[in-house]
């Protein structure tokens, strides 16, 4: 590392008309920003807007095309990950990269150089207290990283990069994964680290309300071009949303009030296990009704996974009953739930609710090939699909040059409203949406959000399973926070307090009165 | 990389279209064959003349065509077998195991109406009766080997490459012990054969070769179809595609591998039957079945060449038939060392699938801007 005196306010990092190019797509065009000691600095764009790709060149992972870099004045040419952290770039991932059966501290160590042959667990671990006593960051070094939470193990990564002695942190969509409190804490040590002259660039494409309560400036991309830079002071949450999105972005939804109808689906005392055979469902029981939005909210992780695929029947239930319109339906195979009338958007859209080699004519096949209106004599009615996903790209308004385009050059917005469409043109009784707008745009997120309530008007029950707790609050009729694989109660969205919506999630029972 | 005043560069190709592999199969023939010019040239023949001798006597020589057509057609089921459960994602590698199963299980139709070793006649059915009972024997034979790896891998998520390997080899030796000395299945003359099929069990021929020639170039096209058009088709594909995605859209995961390797397994029996029991002058499992068991390995090349497609197969195990039989022949006529024709195969073998490269990749030339 170079040794230079940072003063607050110096630029540490400059790039200059960084433009990299991928076959048929420019996802950087002609960057230009800063970076200052000391400052937040927010990187904020859409899914797709070159956000992934810059933040891959700043840290070495990929080379751009054109343009330079320049750090504390020098040109640099980063040739892989390892030379942007000699230069005091520190990297903070959304998907954790650490060892989870090794120590907090074994996994801060890992990779640097001082650890050496023979590792001095004593001294590093003292320096390591010391960082954490510097920043306000409270963690047990001895812990192994599968006990933490989400904002514990971030907080590990965020300790790594600055062992290594960063300087500059990219952050990447640093509180999507957190729980309200824990994103408190989060703020709380940031606000430290910009105090001691480091600069923190956080990449975010949502939550705009925490870009503008920390940061201090924004860079806004869109299409892989800088559309704004901005002193946040300057900013509000609609010229931001504006500027990222290219239009006016309405933030309120409004709930749309339907009556009632009768219980779709009953869920009583249902346990499951998760992949690992651990109990991830503890006893868990509810009911959606015909026009009712059912929120279950909480961090991931908590056994909403595990609920959503017993429910469509993609695992088994160890315990408990479920009924579908009365009907039995605890052991019920996919297929019957799907002709059933229960419609599942499942969470994983690239790995399970699509198949990339497909054309969407074979993707919307997938909740087609075993309806009667559409194969004669083991024979698929391709003429009837195409037609159906014709209508479908029109009504949905996905951009893509036709059914026979692959789902795998769809963007993450047009691959889930595909599978959106698909489902729900099926006219489900009970839709099943698992993380519908997790790492959506604000426009995508605001269509998903929209149909869902159209669907609701329609007369079917929705379980919506989120992370987001605005998204649960603004559309759900009644939440049940869930931790640990438990209810924490259940709640009807009118009088909770998000506050203590929020305290429930992180694992605090029955705040609120039930309904 | 920088080659002179060019950029070049390799890109990720979306798709390949048919025509285009077709191409590049056609291109990486062409270069096999230059690099095989370099055997000839050792053993001090020239190029032309030897291709000249192996491609007349595989596709214009009165014994040679026969031959061809009879290595064709086995290597055709063969591929076809494979091709199934390699759409559902599934390799197959144990043609050799299921048509073994095949033949035994169509000698032993025969054997149980009458036909023995000891060269009776007296036959239990009608003729026209044993000769279909026989396919049917052939297919179902087949199709119980492949149900093995099918279940083990449905139920237990047991590894099928190596559940097929190793049932090749406890076929074999069935085999073995079928015709061999003391062997039910022995023949008459007691020199490690099976024995030989009354000659009114002889199969039907259609202008002069074997009537399977149909019935593989119609299970060819069958399939084609099957995997274009039907929901059993798609069911397959989409397991092939995504076992996740399938599961999630209904498909169950413990039906399709036992389905596809069911039928993948009912195919290589056909070609066993084919084999022994409908391929003129021979109608006896023979001494050297394990060549035809290692023979039947041309199924994967072919079905990896063809990508998949049971239609562009048929022209690829036509050629490799005729190789297989013209490159034999010609190792004898222009006296040239043992091996030769392994050697050949070998090399075409590695260049087809090298060039499979191609069907990913594509090299992009760009030439650069002057330094200013």
């Amino acid at each position: 590392m170079p040794m230079i005196e940072i003063k607050r306010g110096d630029t540490v990092l400059e790039a200059r008309g960084i433009t990299k190019r991928y076959p048929g797509v420019v996802a950087n065009d002609h960057i230009d920003f800063e970076i200052r000691a000391g400052e937040i600095h927010a990187i904020l764009g859409e899914n797709g807007a070159g956000k992934t790709t810059l933040m891959r060149i700043l840290f070495g992972l990929t080379q751009p095309d054109e343009g330079e870099i320049l750090i504390f004045g020098e040109k640099v040419n980063f040739r892989s990950p390892l030379d942007a952290i000699h230069l005091g770039i520190g990297m903070v991932h959304q998907n954790r990269k650490l060892i989870p059966a090794h120590s907090v501290l074994e996994n801060i160590i890992l990779g640097h150089p001082s650890a050496g042959r023979i590792m001095n667990l004593k001294r590093t671990g003292d320096e390591i207290t010391e960082l954490c006593n510097k920043y306000g960051f409270k963690i047990d070094l001895k812990a192994k990283v599968w006990q933490l939470s989400e904002g514990e193990k971030q907080v590990v990564e965020i300790l790594k990069a600055l062992y290594r002695g960063a300087k500059i942190l990219i952050l990447d969509e640093p509180t999507s994964a957190l729980a309200p409190p824990e994103v408190e804490k989060l703020l709380a040590s940031i606000k430290i680290m910009t105090g001691s002259d480091l600069a923190l660039v956080p990449f975010i494409t949502h939550k705009l309300p925490i870009v503008l309560s920390v940061s201090d400036r924004v860079t806004v991309l869109r299409h892989g071009k800088v559309t704004a830079r901005l002193e946040t002071k300057s900013a509000t949450e609609n010229s931001l949303a504006k500027e990222m999105v290219g239009r006016e972005v309405i933030f309120r939804l409004e709930r749309v009030d339907v009556e009632r109808g009768e219980p779709t689906l009953q869920v009583e005392g249902l346990s499951a296990l998760d992949d690992k055979g651990v109990l991830a469902l503890k006893s868990v029981s509810f009911s959606v009704h015909e026009g009712e939005i059912f929120g279950i909210a909480g961090v991931s992780g908590n056994g909403q996974q595990t609920l959503a695929e017993v429910l469509a029947g993609l695992r088994t239930l160890t315990e408990g009953k479920v009924t579908l319109g009365g009907l039995d339906i605890s052991h019920s195979s996919s297929l019957e739930r799907w002709q059933k009338g229960i419609g599942y958007i499942p969470s994983e859209r690239v790995d399970v609710g699509s198949i990339g080699d497909y054309s969407l004519t074979d993707n919307v096949m997938m909740n087609y090939y075993f309806d009667d209106e559409f194969i004669k004599w083991g024979i698929l009615d391709s003429n009837k699909i195409r037609k159906l996903t014709e209508g479908l790209i029109s009504e949905y308004d996905i951009a893509v040059p036709g059914p026979e385009t692959t789902a795998k050059s769809l963007s993450g917005g047009n691959l889930q409203k595909l599978i959106l469409a698909r489902v729900l043109s099926r006219k489900p009784r009970l839709i099943i949406a698992n993380l519908p707008t997790q790492g959506l745009d604000v426009g995508a997120t605001e269509f998903v959000q929209n149909k869902l309530l159209e669907a609701k008007k329609l007369g079917a029950g929705i379980l919506l399973i989120s992370e987001d707790l605005d998204e649960v609050l603004s559309l759900s009729d009644r939440v049940a926070p869930i931790y640990e694989g438990e209810f924490m109660g259940v709640v009807s969205t009118k009088q909770a307090r998000r506050e203590d919506i929020g305290a429930m999630m992180a694992g605090l029972k029955n705040k609120v009165a039930p309904v | 990389m920088k080659l002179g005043n060019y950029q070049v560069k390799l890109e990720k190709k979306l798709r390949v279209g048919g025509w285009e592999a077709a191409g590049i199969s056609i291109l990486a023939i062409l270069i096999a064959l230059l690099l095989v010019s370099v055997i000839f040239l050792e053993a001090k023949v020239n190029p032309l003349d030897g291709f000249t001798s192996i491609f007349t006597y595989a596709f214009a020589d009165q014994f040679g065509v026969p031959l061809t057509i009879n290595r064709s057609i086995f290597i055709l089921l063969c591929t076809c077998a494979f091709i199934v459960p390699i759409k559902a994602g599934l390799w197959n590698i144990g043609m050799a195991g299921q048509l073994y199963g095949g033949a035994l299980a169509a000698f032993g139709v025969a054997y149980a109406f009458g036909a023995s070793p000891s060269g009776s006649q007296n036959l239990t059915l009608a003729p026209g009766l044993i000769i279909p009972l026989m396919m049917i024997g052939a297919a179902l034979g087949g199709a119980l080997v492949g149900a093995i790896p099918g279940f083990l891998k449905g139920r237990f998520n047991t590894n099928e490459i190596v559940v097929t390997m190793m049932l090749n080899s406890v076929a074999f030796w069935l085999v073995a012990f079928m015709i061999k000395d003391g062997g039910p299945f022995m023949g008459a003359g007691g020199e490690g054969e099976g024995f030989i099929l009354p000659p009114s069990l002889d199969a039907p021929q259609i202008l002069g070769g074997p009537y399977t020639i149909l019935l593989a170039l119609l299970l060819a096209g069958f399939l084609y179809f099957m995997f274009a058009r039907t929901k059993l088709g798609y069911q397959i594909k989409t397991y092939g595609q995504s076992p996740s995605a399938a599961k999630y859209a209904g498909i169950s995961p413990y039906n399709i591998p036992v389905l596809v390797f069911v039928i993948g397994g009912l195919l290589a029996g056909l070609a066993g039957y084919h084999l022994f029991a409908a391929n003129p002058g021979v109608y006896k499992i023979t001494q050297n079945y394990g060549d035809f068991g290692d023979l039947s390995f041309y199924g994967v090349i072919c079905g990896l060449i063809s990508l998949e497609n049971p239609l562009a197969a048929i022209p690829i195990a036509l050629l490799f038939g005729g190789l297989t039989s013209g490159a034999r022949f010609v190792q004898g006529e222009l006296q040239m060392g043992f091996g030769v024709d392994y050697a050949m195969l070998g090399i075409l073998m590695i260049t087809l699938v090298a060039f499979q490269f191609f069907y990913r990749n594509k090299i992009v030339w760009k030439k650069l801007e002057k330094e200013k």
